[in-house]
Parts: C-alpha cells; sequence; structure tokens
C-alpha cells in the first residue's frame, strides 16, 4: 500500500531510501524550490508567520519522538525550551560567544535538563509523569523569573541576531533560510533514528514498556534518551525562537504554550514523521486565520464582549483538540496516507 | 512566635481547601481512572459563575449559590458525557489529553465571556480577625476550613452508605464484576464527574472568596495535584492528610523562606514537593502501588 505499484526493491539501499519513485524526487524538489525561493515572492509578515512554523515544526518533531514514539507524556516543553533559549541568550549575549556554539550549548543543556527531569519516567508513567512534566515547566519559568541577575528576570533579557562569521541573519529572508535548513536537518535526523534500532525500541517501549524490558530493551536507557533528544530539538527550538525575536521573556514560554504543542502533535498523528508537520502547519495558519477574520467578526457583531478575540483562540483549540482524540485519533498523519493510497488507486477503488 | 503559630494555621486551613479540591480529582480517578487535568480551569470558571451571579446579577445568597451547584453538576455532566464518554477503553494518552483539551476549550470560555481579568467576590464570612493564643487568623480561613472537613465528611458517609456510593466504590475495584451485577457503568462514572465539579466549584469559592478571582486559580488547581500526588491517587484519607501538610509547607516555606530565596518561592513549593516524592515515593503516603503484569 505504501508504494505506487511496479515499484521493486532490487538491493537494500533501493529499500530504505526514503525517495523512491521519479513522482517523488519531482514533487521533493519541486517542494524544495518553493520553500527557498519563497522569501522572493512573500512578505516580510508572512515570511515571519513561516519562520515560527519552522521553529514550532522543531519543538514538536521533539515532543513526537518523546510522546508519539516513547509513549512518554511531557506537559512541559515550553519549560525545555526555555532552557535553550536563555542558554544561547547568556551565551552569545552576555559572554559573547559565537552562534553555532551558542545553538549547540542550548540543545545540550535542555537536554540535561530534560533527563532530570524525566527520571521519574523510569519508575512511573502517564498520570504521574504528565504531573511531573508540568511541574518542571513551572519551576524552570519560576527559576528564569527569579534568577534576575542571570536572565534579567521579568524585565526580559535581549538576544544579539544569529551570525555565522562574518554573517549576520538580519532580514526576516535571511533568517528564514537559516531557521529551513535547521528544520530540514532536524526533520532527517527525526526521521532516520524513528526507523532505525533507537526508534524501534521506542515504539517497544511504547506499546508495553514491560515487555521492551523483557525482551533487553534497557528501560533506564531508551526512556532518558528519549528525553534527551525530545528536549535537545526543544532546547534548539528555543534558540532559534531567541535569536529571531531578539528579546526573551518568561511570558514566551507557558504551560498554554505546552498544552498547545501537544494538541499539534495530536492533530498531526502521533507516531509519524510528516505528522508534526502538517499538525503545526494547521494550527499556527489556523492562529493567523483567528487573527485575521476576528476584528470583522467584532465589527459586525458590536455586541460581543471585549474577551471575543482573546479567547476564541483557546476555545478552537481545545474543540479541534478534543474532536479530533474523539473522532481521528491517529491524525491528519493518517489521512493523509488515506488519501495518497486512494490516489495511487484512481479510478479504482481496489 | 506569634509568626509561627499564624502561618501553622492558616497554611492548614488554606490545605483543607486544596484537600477538597483534590478530593474532586481522587473521586474520578477512582471510578474511572481518568486523570482529570482541568482541575484548575473547573476551579476557576465556577468562580467567575458565582461572581456573575451574586455580583453582575446581584441574586441574593440562597438563589446564587446553589444556582452555582446547578452550574458544576451540568459541567460534570456535560463534560463526561461529550468528552469521555467516546474515548471510554482508549489508551491511557488519549485519556489525559482530553481533559487537556477541555481545560483550554473551558480558558477561553472564561476570557471570552469574563474579559476582566480580576474580580472579587462578596465577602460570605465575618471579617473580625480572632486570636488564637498570641497569633491573628483571618476567620475566613477557619470557616474555609470547617466547611471542607463537613464535606468531606458528607462524601464519606455517602460513600460507605448510600448506594452510589457502594457503586462507585465497585466500580473502581472491577468495572466488569459491577457490569455484571447490572449497575450503569456509565452513570456511574457521570455521576463522579458531576461530584468532582461541585466539589471543585464549592473548594473554588471558598478560595476565591478570600484571595479574590484570577487566572492564579488554575494554579490552584495545579497545586492541588501536589496533594494527590503526595496522598496517593486513589486514597481519600490521603487527600486529606496530604492537603494540610502541602499547605503547611507553602505557608512556612513561603514566610520563613521568602528572606532567603527570593519573593514568590511559595508558589512552587507544592511543584517541588511534587518532584521529591516522584522520585521518593511515587505512589504516595496512602497509594496503591500497582504492580504490572505482561
Amino acid at each position: 500500500m505504501d508504494l505506487p505499484s511496479g515499484t521493486r526493491n532490487y538491493d537494500y539501499a533501493t529499500d530504505m531510501a526514503v525517495l523512491r519513485t521519479k513522482t517523488h524526487w519531482a514533487f521533493f524538489i519541486g517542494f524544495l524550490i518553493i520553500v527557498f525561493t519563497a522569501p522572493l515572492y512573500l512578505r516580510d509578515n508572512w515570511l515571519g508567520i513561516f519562520n515560527l512554523i519552522g521553529i514550532t515544526i522543531i519543538a514538536v518533531t521533539g515532543l513526537n519522538i518523546l510522546v508519539g514514539y516513547c509513549g512518554q507524556l511531557s506537559i512541559g516543553h515550553a519549560g525545555f525550551m526555555a532552557v535553550g533559549a536563555y542558554t544561547t541568550g547568556i551565551l552569545t549575549g552576555s559572554l559573547g560567544w559565537p552562534f553555532l556554539v551558542g545553538l549547540l550549548c542550548a540543545g545540550l543543556s535542555a537536554g540535561l535538563i530534560g533527563i532530570i527531569f524525566g527520571l521519574p519516567s523510569v519508575r512511573v508513567k502517564g498520570f504521574y509523569l504528565a504531573i511531573t512534566t508540568i511541574a518542571a515547566q513551572l519551576i524552570i519559568i519560576w527559576i528564569i523569573n527569579h534568577w534576575t541577575s542571570v536572565t534579567g528576570g521579568f524585565m526580559g533579557m535581549n538576544v544579539p541576531r544569529a551570525s555565522i562569521g562574518p554573517l549576520v541573519f538580519k532580514s526576516e529572508a535571511s533568517q528564514f533560510y537559516l531557521i529551513m535548513v535547521i528544520v530540514a536537518v532536524c526533520l532527517l535526523v527525526a526521521k532516520n533514528l524513528a526507523r532505525g534500532r533507537v526508534g524501534r525500541a521506542f515504539i517497544a517501549v511504547r506499546d508495553n514498556d514491560l515487555a521492551a524490558e523483557v525482551m533487553g530493551i534497557n528501560l533506564l536507557y531508551y526512556k532518558l534518551l528519549a528525553f534527551f533528544i525530545g528536549c535537545f530539538l526543544a532546547g534548539i527550538a528555543g534558540a532559534l525562537l531567541a535569536h529571531w525575536t531578539g528579546f526573551l521573556n518568561g511570558e514566551n514560554f507557558t504551560l498554554t504554550d505546552s498544552i498547545l504543542y501537544i494538541g499539534m502533535v495530536i492533530i498531526g498523528g502521533l507516531g509519524t514523521t510528516i505528522g508534526p508537520i502538517i499538525g503545526v502547519v494547521v494550527i499556527r495558519l489556523l492562529q493567523q486565520g483567528i487573527i485575521f477574520i476576528s476584528p470583522f467578526i467584532e465589527n459586525a457583531i458590536p455586541a460581543l464582549s471585549t474577551g471575543f478575540t482573546t479567547g476564541l483562540g483557546p476555545m478552537v483549540f481545545g474543540l479541534v483538540i478534543i474532536l479530533f482524540l474523539i473522532l481521528e485519533p491517529r491524525g491528519l498523519a493518517h489521512r493523509w496516507t488515506l488519501f495518497k493510497a486512494a490516489y495511487r488507486l484512481w479510478p479504482f477503488s481496489y | 512566635m506569634a509568626e509561627l503559630l499564624q502561618y501553622t494555621i492558616t497554611g492548614l486551613a488554606v490545605g483543607m481547601v486544596y484537600a477538597l479540591i483534590a478530593l474532586g480529582f481522587a473521586l474520578i480517578w477512582k471510578s474511572s481512572s481518568v486523570a482529570n487535568l482541568a482541575l484548575g480551569q473547573l476551579v476557576l470558571i465556577s468562580s467567575w459563575f458565582t461572581y456573575s451571579m451574586l455580583v453582575q446579577a446581584k441574586f441574593p445568597y440562597w438563589l446564587g449559590l446553589p444556582a452555582t451547584i446547578l452550574f458544576a453538576v451540568f459541567l460534570g455532566w456535560a463534560i463526561e458525557r461529550f468528552t469521555l464518554r467516546p474515548l471510554i477503553a482508549q489508551p491511557i494518552l488519549a485519556m489525559i489529553t482530553v481533559t487537556l483539551g477541555v481545560a483550554y476549550f473551558l480558558e477561553g470560555v472564561v476570557t471570552f465571556v469574563w474579559p476582566v481579568s480580576v474580580a472579587s467576590l462578596p465577602r460570605f464570612f465575618p471579617q473580625e480577625p480572632v486570636h488564637i493564643g498570641s497569633a491573628v487568623i483571618s476567620q475566613q480561613y477557619l470557616w474555609a476550613a470547617v466547611i471542607s472537613l463537613i464535606l468531606f465528611g458528607i462524601l464519606s458517609l455517602f460513600f460507605k452508605y448510600h448506594k452510589m456510593g457502594v457503586a462507585m466504590r465497585a466500580t473502581a475495584d472491577d468495572q466488569m464484576a459491577v457490569q455484571a451485577c447490572a449497575i450503569p457503568v456509565t452513570s456511574v462514572f457521570s455521576t463522579s464527574w458531576i461530584f468532582a465539579c461541585v466539589v471543585a466549584a464549592i473548594g473554588g469559592v471558598l478560595i476565591s472568596s478570600i484571595a479574590g478571582i484570577g487566572n492564579g486559580l488554575i494554579e490552584t488547581g495545579l497545586k492541588s495535584f501536589s496533594v494527590v500526588i503526595l496522598g496517593g491517587l486513589d486514597s481519600f484519607i490521603g487527600c486529606m492528610v496530604a492537603g494540610p501538610i502541602i499547605g503547611l509547607c507553602e505557608n512556612l516555606g513561603g514566610g520563613y523562606l521568602t528572606t532567603i530565596i527570593g519573593p514568590g518561592i511559595k508558589d512552587i513549593i507544592p511543584f517541588i514537593i511534587i518532584i521529591i516524592v516522584m522520585i521518593i515515593k511515587p505512589y504516595g503516603l496512602f497509594g496503591e502501588t500497582r504492580i504490572e503484569r505482561i
């Protein structure tokens, strides 16, 4: 079902390749051309939206490895992003280190913090883990808000623009290229991780961790590895966010954001590579749509309360999360597979 | 010394209210093994509803407060009927995340209907402070604690003697056996949600009559999680013991550590307790240790 008929495997390399047919390659190259020429015909505010989408894709891909593949629920992902963001902010801003080193350190520090808060996952799961990560989120943000001498506290801190050597990523377009390249690398890593030995171990742990342990999978190692990788990507995303906005504040990383990321993974489809991309794009565009449309509704119906614009977003997203869980728990990625299958067989139904 | 006594009594009293809210969580967990992460939002929305009834619509107490209870009953029924019933027998991840969706939705409803971010309820209880020994305690805290204790007593009796209470305990024990005895499990679930919402509403009104209504109430709900974690998820006694402990730690820590560590330490103590309990004794003081088999 996965491949069009007539596609044959003659060696292992073709069997493992991500892109198999000429149509795959054509679509892929066409997509890349569209993405990387986007700054030519998109205005800056749209580029900004796509930058945010790219950053969120990195974070949600990390969350997908943790929740979708390894089955360890984390409701503190925004907190881990904050760790990465502040690490790079301190290293490149206050200490003047280069951007790439800051980015790597951001990922590592977020990963380490993730391991620390992931430790209880070895003994507990489900709700207990959810609560632990909520606590992690609140503790991290509290420390950021109160450790004024290092993080600037409630006043926030300024972060310099990203730069590699003499190249400074100042404009929205240049940052778009930087973010998209990193997104591509992260997605490639995530894809290969998920179908390799590590990914298979994660899936075994998710489906039944006791059975996985009996089969010889080291639970401690793989659960903490999942936390490390998930939080590493969150740290990278946080660092990019920091360099992109140029200003950091605890308000950027709230518990509400963490819940929204979980919602994105669910809407996209747990445990698929394409899921996070679809989920993030859909939710972020929905957000833009709400921002765009709510003034019109407000003008049309003056009786609406002033909280309409701010309240509409959470209401819609909460509803979307609930409806997806009830009606399509496998997410949009599943719909996408169904669509592909139907499209290949068209005009026949079987 | 007066300071210490004051922190202790206030902490114990606030802890009783936390315990009451946590009781709502334990109720649902016991009967249907669903983790309700929307606790804070339930507290928030029912406090705002009370505000609408008493302040905006200017209803008298005898009409406004029962209206809040009715609202909570409806809310509990609706959440169970429309979000959790379709998900029966789904994986635990779906059960947890759907309550997150509910939480998000309720938060949106609150900003939508009540755009002002803070408000205060009328004072239900007499204002003049009480002198206990050398400490001066605001009477409201004591009233809140007494009401929590009374409710806890009523609920315990309900679970021990009432038919529905017994059915709920039985459902917690073995759903299949209960169905074989012709007890409608779905109505047990729905009753447990209704009870949980009512208890959360009463806890919310008690807290917000003291501290005012605002988004801080969500945090109050989150703090109640530390009560359930410390007490053990499936234990009512655990809630009533752990609640005052959390309140005590929070108030003593807030009183004495603020000068050492910095302001706001009070808000974070319950969450630090969660992490410590998770690492040392994950199933809490009175919780049942689950042994899994393949």
